[in-house]
């Protein structure tokens, strides 16, 4: 074993100066009971600044468009580029952070996707395309495609079904629209709730202890 | 399917979650060194089989609305070479992943464990499980049919057993959440049949219910500036890890000279080494150490899950006298007054209330999260150093003649040591954030000075020493 003179401490592994007091050793080494570990460097750090610069510059440029005048003369096809990017860029930056849990990230895009849709309709002068036809389209086939999903990837029932519940009953706020007549034509909706009572119904038949057993452990004080 | 069962993280795990940082992700690890290189199929094989024993094992961390749980999975651990610095993180937000590592280098096993999942006591009982496991596939000719029938440590593998070692059981609710009189049945009711395995003052710094501290902190630690110790961070914010391995019958004469146990010996010792490497305390003259206490020796419990308190010492520089006898005495009997079942559970009750008051309950974990970072951040202000010793290990033979020193390394937010006993070796691994070891060299120095033999083992951490390693 090594030996600092001046610490009058052995040493264990191959050194050739004493790591404490940098003084030289004598004696032979013997093999370190700790390996040598690369440095490494997280990207985590970097991920989350480039998140939050994104974050920031998306919502900016969502607010930027209300300092522009409103309806379809405005700035035109430049305010739909300009908005096209930035919602792009929300979902699948969304999509990315949220990728190990499918049906967490389902609900996340079906409220962002609808919000974006909503507000930028409201920007391009309220024609009610995206209570008529988006958002119930986007509900329709979030929950097609959570169904899909789960069963081609085996997601674990405890895993999606606080979630997928959740999407369902974001497909029934579509009746809103209908009794409030915000929409100029009542069918996508009205297949957008059928589908979304359908699926509720069948929640509730096959997955409804899971749900209270899910609901009572996320839920409980 | 079958429904994973799940249980609330106890009281003293939550603030693991809102304390890690990523210099300090809250991983301890317990090594055992044993007499031959390790077999990592034998040891695969050994894991199996203590994994079935320790259903806790077993659960994955996941959030809820209000407070973190535990829940039991699927997954099976798997032994690797260590290939990761020395308590590497653990534990990631979103990913349903174990909360601990078995895993092997050289002659050693070594067990890492994200803190909220188990505390150090927890930890040994199923290291040892392990090793006695290993040691059993190793030499199977050593081992008796009697060996082979019983549980390791003496413990018998009932069914109920099973279940302290499962996820049902927190001791913080058991004992503290009830009314007193009620507690005293239910701890003579438990401690027939949970007889307490080690005692002695076990694993961990750390802040829960150092906030409890306060209302009986000391009253002369008022007013004064408490020394912190700065450094540089290491380069990929790795803990520093430095293993100092005695013989504890030389460290046990000197503790007895001064007529101090063990740890308030060690405790002494680091304050002065702190303070001999400092260059000069300056104004803030007042060093203090966050003890943990390991609660089972007073409450007993089998349940591998969290059961400490942390008590703080503290020595002020500069008024009176500061000989190294007048910082034992002194720091003697601030522990002897913070350690009793009485103080201790006095002030387990005053948290366990704050924990169950409904306006509390009802607030978002992201929130508590928010609000107990930052209490532990105030909390850290107030110490210098945090120290934990596991006390003597004793395995039952024949594992025990096989096994080495053990050693436990505590990822650290602040310089820190933890000692462990076996096979009449006594293991101080020092961990810090920072890369300086001035304050282990004075350690070592008051040692070596007083003819103690210290062999030392330093993990690299700098870009230099890496490259000293070679190829």
């Amino acid at each position: 074993m090594k030996h600092c003179p001046d610490c009058s401490v052995d040493i264990e592994g191959e050194w050739t100066s004493c790591p404490l007091c940098g003084a030289p050793l004598s004696g032979t080494s013997t093999p370190s009971p700790l390996p040598a570990i690369p440095l490494s460097f997280s990207r985590r750090r970097v991920f989350r600044v480039l998140f939050f610069i994104s974050l920031a510059v998306i919502l900016a440029s969502f607010l930027a468009q209300l300092l522009l005048s409103h309806g379809s003369r405005g700035i035109g096809t430049l305010r739909s580029v300009w908005l096209g990017v930035s919602a792009m860029w929300l979902v699948v930056m969304m999509a990315f952070r949220k990728r190990r849990n499918i049906a967490k990230g389902t609900v996340y895009l079906v409220v962002l996707i609808s919000l974006v849709c909503v507000y930028w309709d409201y920007l391009t002068g309220w024609h009610r395309w995206s209570v008529t036809y988006a958002v119930p389209a986007v509900c329709t086939f979030s929950i097609i495609a959570l169904m899909i999903a789960t069963w081609a990837m085996h997601v674990e029932v405890d895993e999606h079904v606080v979630y997928s519940g959740l999407t369902v009953l974001f497909g029934l706020v579509p009746i809103v629209f209908v009794i409030f007549k915000w929409v100029t034509t009542p069918l996508p909706s009205a297949g957008c709730v059928l589908l979304s009572v359908i699926a509720l119904l069948y929640l509730q038949a096959t997955k409804w202890p899971d749900v209270r057993h899910e609901l009572g452990k996320r839920l409980h004080l | 399917m079958t429904r994973h069962t799940w249980v609330r993280l106890d009281n003293a795990s939550n603030i693991f979650l809102a304390a890690r940082s990523e210099a300090d992700p809250k991983v301890f690890r317990l090594s055992a060194e044993m007499d031959h290189l390790i077999d990592p199929s034998l040891l695969q094989e050994a894991l199996d089989i203590t994994y079935e024993r320790y259903p806790l094992y077993h659960a994955v961390l996941r959030s809820g609305i209000f407070w973190y749980y535990l829940q039991d999975s699927d997954l099976s651990p798997v032994v690797t070479v260590d290939y990761e610095h020395t308590c590497a993180p653990i534990y990631q937000p979103d990913r349903r992943t174990l909360l601990f590592r078995v895993v092997y280098f050289r002659k050693r096993i070594i067990l890492e464990i994200f803190h909220a999942l188990s505390d150090g006591t927890g930890a040994l009982w199923f290291l040892t499980d392990l090793v006695i496991e290993y040691t059993r596939l190793r030499y199977p000719d050593e081992f008796t049919q009697l060996d082979t029938e019983s549980d390791v440590s003496g413990r018998s593998v009932s069914e109920t057993a099973e279940q302290e070692h499962g996820l049902t059981v927190d001791s913080f609710a058991k004992y503290f959440r009830k009314p007193s009189r009620k507690v005293t049945d239910s701890a003579a009711q438990f401690a027939g049949h949970a007889a307490p395995v080690i005692s002695g003052i076990l694993a961990r710094d750390l802040s829960s219910s150092d906030k409890l501290n306060a209302p009986i902190r000391s009253p002369h630690s008022s007013g004064r500036k408490i020394y912190r110790v700065k450094g540089t961070r290491t380069p990929d914010n790795r803990t520093r890890a430095v293993e100092l391995t005695m013989p504890v019958s030389q460290v046990l004469a000197l503790a007895r000279a001064e007529g101090v146990s063990l740890t308030i010996y060690l405790t002494a010792l680091f304050f002065e080494a702190i303070r001999l490497s400092s260059g000069g305390l300056g104004e803030a003259n007042t060093l203090t150490a966050s003890v943990p206490v390991n609660l089972r020796q007073f409450f007993p419990s089998t349940s591998p899950r969290n059961f400490f308190a942390t008590t703080r010492v503290e020595h002020t520089y500069g008024e009176g006298k500061d000989d190294f006898t007048t910082i034992c005495q002194e720091l003697e009997a601030q522990f002897r007054e913070k350690v009793t079942p009485q103080a201790l559970e006095a002030k387990l009750r005053r948290f366990i209330r704050l924990e169950r008051m409904p306006a509390l309950r009802i607030v978002p974990r992201i929130l508590k999260d928010v609000v107990l970072g930052l209490g532990n951040r105030t909390n850290n202000r107030g110490l210098t150093v945090a120290i934990s010793n596991l006390g003597l290990v004793r395995l039952p033979e024949p594992a025990d003649s096989h096994l080495g020193r053990m050693l436990l390394q505590v990822s650290a937010a602040r310089p820190q040591f933890c000692s462990v006993s076996h096979a009449g070796m006594l293991a101080v691994c020092f961990t810090s954030p920072f890369t300086e070891l001035g304050h282990v060299k004075e350690f070592v120095r008051m040692l070596t000075s007083q003819q103690v033999e210290v062999t030392m083992a330093v993990a690299r951490v700098t870009e230099e020493e890496l490259v000293g390693a070679g190829p």
